[in-house]
């Protein structure tokens, strides 16, 4: 239909350079829902074809893109975020170690370094992930508080007996409690302070790979970028947990984020 | 002096027992209550050496068998000071707590082994606002049991429900592992209060200082973190804690110069109970435990959901995962001219039905079966799932199965 060629070729000239082939069939392939719906979908000529066939990470959906812009751009310049596999890769590679892109699978991948700011939340957004990475980090690092002695431990007299407080009492010992002393709400926080974890999170390249949309792209400070990178880093051990076991994301959590914060762990 | 183990049998507490004390006229009456601070016992009851057996747990009691109850050759290490009645003291002592009947029937009660020592039990039900001195309350505990309860929900929330959204998983934890449920959880297992908190209360009562009724919340359990205007979902995620709430938690060490409320004291010792158990007896009965206490909880997730515009959410859902647009017919209806109409209507994407609502109006029943629709897509349930701390110290790597990761709820 005449009428439709414009706004055809108007959503063609917004298509990446990334573009597989197109097939003669459309077919809906998506990481769920798959079997959620029993009849073909509809090959009307609204529904573009070959976007049914890429990623969900790699583009918006088509149905939920307006035909064209009508709110004003937003003022500052414009933010760029990356879409290039190799670069994320990378970046999992420097945070995981050799094979760290494999850890995950394609979507998860994605998924993990996407804030909810990016694409307005239509790829998908790293909430969830976060939040389970945020348990898993905050129980390890209870556990790696515990494994070190206090600075400040009860004192004892020449004998080794603890020695009494101001009311003649002394704790109950034993060596399972050994070390909780040191486990104390300020200990965790000064752990797990934002700076320091997005710090942490720049040296393993996660704020060049991280999808989001700063308030003004010239003041990433100002926009939050701690906070998101933060959430990114909980998110990527959230989806090593969700898709490898709490084994390796507990091995992850303690190898390459307490580690770099200070703890020292045996090699069992 | 003859060290004598205690038997396991908890009858051997309950008996009247007169132990060969220096014994104050006062204290005949009141036996079972009051400790007396002997240095002789004081010295028997503290053992820095490791626990080399798991099964028992010696601790130096006046052995009435004993054949040389005064001519101890060994005296006390520490030096003999002067001797404080209990009531000055913050909380009971120490020993005192394998003394108590509340404690043994409490740890009888919770079918918990032998080897967990009583003495921590009477350890995690004092609150700091008792006792601020941390080697004496449960602040450093009740830490490590949150984290561990907050982990065990989350996993299992979103294991086995892969696409719940953010606001519905907070209140599922909140229900949970919130302070109400804690506080619930509390006194199901026959936890009491003391009134005030001393040296002279029973071990086995939950100490705590009491917040006056119509006194205002403290401020320490009020607002924590910088007050931020717009509090985003996100932003709670990684600010605050697992309940979504809008300020950080206060550190449980802080509360030790304010009353609390009993919700709160009975939070923190079912948090210290569980960081006490994980230390003692290790993750997989914390994690039994926890399964049988928590899990066992029923929890309707479907009256969880608040939904403001059912019908927009549902046309967003199906053009993002690629479903013909949701159209609501009605399927049947009676009594249209009457007083109480009731319409039937589903919502069909295609020709699949995704939900279906009854209603006393065509736009309720509508909205009512987009709700539907949304709840059938945000309850998904897999069918199998293995948890992640599952696979802690498991050496079968072949029991893993990856769990479904959803890419987030439809954002409008």
């Amino acid at each position: 239909m005449a009428s439709k060629t414009p706004i055809r070729s108007l959503l063609q000239t917004t298509r990446s350079s990334l573009c597989p082939a197109r097939l003669s069939r459309p077919s809906l392939v998506r990481t769920s829902a798959c079997a959620f719906s029993t009849t073909t979908p509809s090959r009307a000529p609204e529904y573009e074809t070959e976007a049914a066939d890429r990623p969900r990470w790699q583009q918006t959906p088509p149905r939920m893109v307006a035909p064209f812009r009508t709110r004003p751009l937003p003022r500052g310049p414009v933010f760029h975020v990356n879409d290039d596999p190799r670069k994320l890769d990378d970046a999992y590679v420097r945070m995981l170690g050799p094979g760290g892109d494999k850890m995950l699978s394609e979507e998860v991948k994605w998924l993990a370094v996407t804030h909810k700011s990016f694409d307005h939340g239509r790829r998908g957004f790293n909430d969830r992930l976060a939040f389970l990475g945020k348990r898993i980090i905050s129980l390890q690092t209870s556990q790696a508080l515990l494994s070190f002695p206090p600075a400040e431990s009860w004192p004892r007299d020449a004998n080794g007996h603890p020695v009494p407080d101001k009311f003649g009492r002394s704790p109950f010992i034993h060596p399972a409690l050994a070390n909780l002393a040191s486990l104390t709400a300020d200990a965790k926080d000064s752990v797990l302070d934002k700076k320091r974890l997005s710090g942490l999170a720049e040296r393993y390249g996660l704020d060049k790979v991280t999808r989001w949309k700063p308030k003004r792209a010239d003041n990433l400070q100002g926009s939050g970028i701690d906070a998101v990178l933060m959430t990114s880093l909980y998110a990527i051990v959230g989806a090593i947990a969700l898709e490898r076991g709490g084994e390796v994301a507990n091995k992850v959590t303690q190898d390459k984020i307490l580690a770099p914060l200070g703890f020292t762990f045996s090699s069992d | 002096m003859k060290r004598v183990r205690i038997s396991r049998c908890a009858t051997q507490l309950l008996a009247g027992r007169t132990p060969r004390r220096p014994s104050c006229p006062c204290a005949a009456g009141l036996q079972r209550d009051i400790t007396p601070h002997d240095y002789r016992i004081q010295a028997r009851s503290l053992s820095t050496v490791a626990i080399e057996k798991d099964s028992e747990l010696d601790i130096g009691t006046p052995d009435p068998t004993s054949s040389q109850p005064a001519a101890a050759p060994a005296p006390p290490a520490i030096p003999h000071r002067k001797r404080l009645a209990p009531e000055q003291l913050p909380s009971p002592h120490p020993f005192a707590a394998s003394h108590s009947t509340k404690l043994s029937a409490l740890r009888a009660r919770l079918s918990l082994h032998q080897r967990f020592p009583l003495q921590t039990l009477a350890r995690t039900l004092v609150h700091p606002s008792a006792d601020p001195d941390p080697a004496f309350n449960n602040a450093s505990l009740s830490i490590l049991g949150a984290n561990l309860l907050g982990y065990y929900t989350t996993e299992y929330l979103l294991c086995n429900y892969p696409r719940l959204p953010i606001p519905v998983i907070f209140a599922a934890q909140h229900a949970y592992t919130g302070p109400k449920a804690l506080a619930t959880v509390a006194s199901e297992w026959g936890i009491e209060a003391a009134a005030e908190p001393g040296g002279e209360v029973d071990p086995g009562l939950l100490q705590f200082r009491r917040l006056r009724s119509g006194s205002r919340v403290p401020a320490a359990l009020r607002r924590q973190v910088p007050w931020k205007w717009n509090v985003t979902t996100t932003h709670r995620i990684v600010a605050t804690d697992e309940f979504g709430s809008d300020n950080t938690p206060p550190d449980p060490q802080s509360l030790s110069a304010v009353p609390v409320p009993m919700e709160e004291a009975a939070q923190s010792f079912v948090r210290a109970l569980i960081g006490a158990l994980h230390l003692h007896l290790g993750s997989p009965l914390v994690k039994r435990f926890y399964r049988d206490h928590f899990l066992s909880r029923q929890l309707d997730l479907s009256t969880l959901f608040d939904f403001r515009t059912p019908t927009r959410d549902l046309s967003k859902l199906c053009a993002r995962e690629g479903f013909e647009a949701p159209v609501a017919r009605l399927i049947s209806e009676t009594g249209r001219a009457s007083r109480h109409p009731v319409f039937v209507v589903g919502v069909y994407s295609g020709k699949d039905k995704l939900g279906e609502g009854a209603g006393a109006s065509l736009e309720e029943a509508r909205f009512r079966a987009a709700a539907a629709a949304l709840k059938a897509w945000y309850l998904y349930r897999p069918i199998e799932v293995t948890l992640p701390s599952s696979m802690e110290g498991e050496l079968d790597t072949r029991k893993w199965k990856p769990n479904m990761v959803d890419c987030g709820e439809v954002i409008v």
